[in-house]
């Protein structure tokens, strides 16, 4: 299967959908399923091979499609997940506006992704980068008011990584006279300072699309404003763009030899990801809105996947790397719940005003339970062994302060996953929400998927690993002892089938035993202790302020400066602009007097210092 | 690893777990000059709920609190009673550290359906207690495993048998204390009692529990002493070379408990959590500090 | 233990069960609650009989109406009895809830409590001493043993009567009936 083909298909599938859409919804909706469903197949095809195509000649420069097996996992994760979000979108976008527009953005995103891990170098990459970033623009701000303003930031501040970018890819031009990655890799010789300096200006590049902490800060609007669907997208898999960026650029462009030589930039990168874990971790703690939680998260859990894959030591990168597709998985699987919901209640998301839906949504708790225990990392979901990679990793390599950061940011997690399921799913419900119905099955079918893919990958998590042990002996980092069950090691090995076993045959063994106990009887939710009377309905829901008492500990300590500092600076060249403005009078005899003004500096300069 | 290891041990947790149950209900009696209830009254109490009919609130109240015993049969798998260490060798303490949430977890889930604003009260409180002696917790444990170079339980064991116990060697002296000093929060007795506080919210997340449950959620608290306290043996007091010396020393930590839990009054919430990561964190984090510098 | 009884506990164990481990609600009606704490703290220690206060009708299988029953009160030692799972057993402490005591001729208070949740014993006086509670608890258990403690099943088969009974002093109840 060609890679050229694959590309053309996603392009032509966004186009053709958006086509379709002029002539009726039903071949629309087809169409975009189909386009989104064949690419699994094409991409599952080129598993483990290793193939590099030109494409044609601009510029004077090669463009270079490429696929190996890092590509590879990126790609096969974006189509599955692309494909699940159309099948979200399908009940979702019913009746909504525009929305011709929106999946053919959805397909038109998913392609140019799938352009940026096939890119074999450095120019493709820039420009399926760019068509990425600004899809992804017009996609945040879909809904209009709100959600324009937060695209809005979403792109400033990708612009300015994408120049970042654009000067290191010059840079990288001038000194080294190709862009192909294959040719750079492992042999690029720069001094010390100018390899640091391309290293951080991709790193800016790429840490604004990651959301590390100083860049994070278009991430909570955007992904609280977008559609769910895409939300899920963006958190699962757009974001992660910047992580396959740092991989290309730490292990692939600069080379593990030459990145251990300069141990000051991972220590810089590592310690921004710590921060990055624990400072949003306890943001979302004290969020209301779901979607808001949710975003944050994201940030705190891309934190993770960062640490993990700037630590370098060969468990530290596959555990990144595994925390990667695992964060698409439960990621995904919370903003599809959260979109459940949402599609339900008519578009509530305030985690005060929701309540008790676990009875009208059971299949949507269940997933969005898994997803969260997936967050959390409890054994025998995959959260919890990519976690275990990383914590062992910076464990036994010394670097105990990391590791209790990233722990205790877990820690933290398990408290904002569960206000999330018991604000929406458990405790009283609110009498409005007592007669909704249970998510369509088009909604159910992307959730059942995606849980599934939670636990799989926890019991038996020797299946992507696998792969991702590959990726990591082609980076030059030592092979681990993988097994299906996990990791055989002499300092600690991991066996969740063990664990498997041992719990599930204990909820057997206690639910045999609990068949022993008299028969109970099943009563309403209403019937409760409340000392004798009956706990009044609407008003007991114990939601508000949910962990009160940390909260008033942690409050004063949470205010995003990074985000006020941005606020000012916009407000601040707002000021500027404005004054400069100020200028242009409408008096055309001014702008003469400005026009030779100009010139006459000009050959005063001319004069005096002959520069040209 | 035997299958004989993998019965005995939860069963042998079980049995010394509701023998504390009785013992603390004696011991506490004779602290209050009082003659106090037959050793065996837990035993009788748990019958008795077993007989009892009780309600249920739906799937999830069912299963939730199944799961919870569930999780905690596994930790005791992992955790080396003595000799006995059926699974310990499948993760080491990471992997401890994480399923000793599937108890809480299961629990608060299955009072999350009853609706009862009591319980959620409780667990929200019992999930803040856990943030705050984690915190501690974890700078021991990373402070243990810098120590020892390995993240297995059972590696570490071993190694204070062939030396001293981490009690008493040099850099793992502070965070030792600090572990004692968070050990009522972690076995959630009388100044820690926040999240039940019978008298206050009607035994939290357990309010709604009756019957079959409330048996259930017994044998669970019974499980969770055992474990609570044989991780602490386990990793400061050296774990023994048999199961009876191993029980020895639980009982005595577990005394200890009992004797704190006797004369100190409940703490409010922001009390307990300004005390958790006052002292005991300050002390844990100079342990972890001294343990990477030596 | 005697073998008498040890063969008890293998025959009957959830009666035994019962009968040993009883816990009280914690549920203070009128001026006889004041009898409760020098019972089950160091003075008589209710404790060595397995009699504990419980937090919550729900674990608890003893209810004690320690003293006068004003309406509003009934209403929630209804809903309270209703909500403790069986069996159960409910003893009536002083003279009050047996004929209404010195209240017998007050607007606000029920007269016989018996008419509107079964009660398997009494406690008669005014104040019954902590003494009497425990011969209370001692009858209990040979009420027990004997299959007589079964106002929980009286409730059930002549619920009908005991619900008409509670809507005529009370008017209507904001729950469903306990029974079908």
């Amino acid at each position: 299967m060609s890679l050229a083909l694959i590309l053309i298909v996603a392009f032509s599938g966004a186009i053709i959908t958006y086509l379709a859409g002029k002539v009726s919804s039903k071949l629309r909706k087809t169409i975009a399923v189909v386009f989104s469903l064949a690419l699994i197949p094409m991409i599952a095809l080129l598993f483990g091979k290793n193939i590099e195509t030109p494409l044609f000649e601009f510029l004077g420069l090669r463009l270079i499609l490429r696929i190996n097996n890092l590509a590879w996992i990126f790609a096969i994760a974006i189509s599955i997940l692309s494909s699940l979000s159309v099948i979200f979108s399908l009940i979702y976008m019913k009746g909504k506006e525009k929305v011709d527009f929106y999946y053919f953005m959805m397909l038109f995103i998913n392609a140019a992704m799938i352009g940026i891990v096939f890119s074999g170098d450095l120019v493709s990459f820039f420009i399926f980068w760019e068509m990425m970033s600004w899809a992804t623009f017009l996609l945040i701000s879909y809904k209009r008011g709100p959600a324009l303003a937060a695209g809005i930031k979403y792109i400033i501040m990708s612009i300015f990584g994408s120049m970042a970018m654009l000067i290191g890819i010059l840079f990288i031009l001038n000194t080294q006279g190709t862009l192909i990655i294959s040719q750079l890799a492992g042999n690029i010789n720069l001094s010390l300072y100018n390899t640091i300096f391309i290293m951080i200006l991709f790193s800016v590049a790429f840490g604004v699309k990651n959301a590390i902490l100083p860049f994070h800060a278009w991430l909570p609007p955007a992904h609280s404003e977008a559609p769910s669907p895409f939300s899920a997208i963006l958190s699962g898999i757009l974001i992660k763009m910047g992580t396959y960026g740092f991989i290309l650029l730490l292990y692939v462009i600069v080379g593990v030899q030459k990145l251990l030589s300069l141990p000051g930039f991972t220590i810089v990168i590592n310690i921004l990801a710590t921060v990055t874990i624990i400072f949003p971790t306890f943001v979302a703690l004290i969020q209301e809105d779901a979607k808001k939680l949710l975003a944050w998260s994201t940030v705190a859990q891309a934190g993770y996947i960062i640490l993990g894959i700037a630590f370098g030591t060969s468990l530290s990168v596959t555990g990144g790397i595994f925390h990667f597709i695992n964060h698409a998985t439960f990621k995904a699987l919370l903003f599809l719940a959260i979109g459940a919901v949402e599609y339900r209640t008519n578009g509530v998301r305030d985690l005060n005003s929701l309540g008790g839906l676990i009875k009208q949504m059971p299949i949507t708790f269940v997933a969005a339970l898994i997803g969260a225990c997936g967050l959390i990392g409890v054994p025998l979901t995959n959260g919890f062994v990519s976690k275990w990679f990383i914590y062992k990793s910076l464990i036994l390599n010394k670097s105990p302060f990391l590791a209790f950061f990233a722990l205790f940011g877990t820690w933290g997690t398990i408290l904002y996953s569960f206000k999330l399921i018991h604000n929406i799913f458990l405790g009283q419900t609110p009498e409005k929400f007592k007669s909704i119905g249970r998510a369509p099955f088009s909604m159910q079918l992307p959730m059942i998927i995606l849980s599934l893919a939670v636990i799989i990958f926890g019991i038996f998590p020797g299946l992507p690993l696998k792969a991702i042990n590959s990726i990591v002996v082609s980076f030059g980092l030592e092979s681990l002892n993988i097994n299906l069950w996990g990791l055989a090691s002499s300092t600690g090995a991991l066996n969740t089938i063990n664990i498997f076993t041992a719990i599930s045959a204990g909820i057997l063994l206690v639910w045999l035993l609990s068949k022993l106990g008299s028969k109970a009887k099943s009563v309403n939710q209403d019937d409760t202790y409340a000392a004798g009377t009956s706990v009044p309905q609407d008003r007991y829901h114990y939601t508000v302020e949910f962990y009160k008492p940390l909260y008033r500990v942690i409050r004063p300590y949470l205010k995003d400066i990074v985000d006020i500092f941005y606020t000012l600076l916009a407000d601040w060249i707002k000021k500027i602009s404005s004054k400069l403005r100020k200028i242009y009078n409408g008096y055309v005899g001014n702008y003469v007097m400005y026009i030779i003004l100009f010139l006459a500096i000009l050959i005063f300069v001319q004069l005096k210092w002959s520069l040209w | 690893m035997h299958i004989s290891e993998i019965i005995l041990s939860p069963l042998l947790a079980l049995i010394v777990g509701v023998f504390f149950l009785g013992l603390s209900r004696k011991i506490m009696a004779r602290i209050h000059w009082r003659y106090g209830p037959p050793i065996t009254q837990p035993v009788i109490d748990i019958i008795r709920m077993f007989s009892q009919k009780s309600v249920s609130h739906g799937n999830l109240f069912n299963f939730g609190i199944i799961f919870s015993i569930a999780g905690s049969i596994a930790v005791v798998l992992f955790i080396p009673f003595g000799r006995i260490h059926p699974l310990s060798n499948s993760g080491g303490l990471l992997v401890i550290l994480y399923i000793m949430l599937l108890a809480p977890l299961g629990i608060a889930l299955s009072s999350g359906e009853a609706a009862n604003p009591n319980s959620s009260i409780g667990i929200s409180r019992k999930l803040l207690l856990t943030l705050g002696y984690e915190f501690s917790l974890l700078l021991i444990l990373l402070a243990l495993m810098t120590h020892y170079r390995t993240i297995s339980i059972t590696e570490i064991v071993a190694l204070q048998q062939k030396g001293s116990w981490s009690l008493f060697r040099l850099p793992l002296v502070l965070p030792g204390i600090a572990y004692i000093l968070i050990l009522p929060a972690i076995l959630g007795v009388r100044p820690f009692e926040i999240s039940k506080a019978p008298q206050e919210i009607s035994s939290g997340p357990m309010v709604e529990y009756g019957g079959t449950y409330l048996a259930l959620a017994k044998i669970e608290h019974a499980f969770a002493i055992v474990i609570g306290i044989s991780l602490f043996v386990n990793l400061f007091l050296g774990g023994a070379n048999n199961l009876a010396f191993f029980f020895l020393k639980v009982l005595l930590v577990f005394i200890l408990g009992i004797f704190i839990n006797a004369v100190f009054p409940r703490l409010r919430t922001e009390q307990a959590i300004k005390y958790l990561f006052g002292i005991p964190a300050f002390l844990a984090f100079l342990g972890l500090v001294i343990t990477v510098l030596i | 233990m005697d073998r008498n009884k040890l063969i008890k506990w293998i025959k009957t164990p959830a009666k035994m069960g019962n009968k040993y481990s009883l816990h009280a609600v914690y549920f203070c009606t009128g001026c006889g609650i004041i009898e409760i704490p020098p019972t089950i703290t160091t003075r008589w220690d209710a404790e060595r009989f397995g009699v504990t206060p419980a937090a919550t009708p729900r674990q608890a299988n003893l209810f004690l109406i320690t003293g006068y029953v004003s309406l509003k009160t009934l209403k929630s030692i209804i809903r309270t009895y209703e909500q403790m799972p069986e069996p159960k057993y409910t003893v009536g402490f002083g003279s009050c809830p047996i004929n209404g005591g010195m209240y017998w001729d007050s607007y606000n208070t029920i007269k016989h409590l018996d008419k509107y949740i079964p009660v398997d014993g009494w406690i008669a006086g005014c104040m019954p001493r902590p003494e009497a509670i425990f011969i209370a608890v001692t009858h209990l258990w040979k009420m027990i043993d004997n299959d007589m403690a079964d106002g929980y099943k009286k409730y059930r088969n002549n619920y009908d009567q005991y619900r008409a009974n509670q809507e005529k002093v009370l008017g209507s109840l904001d729950w469903p009936p306990l029974f079908k």
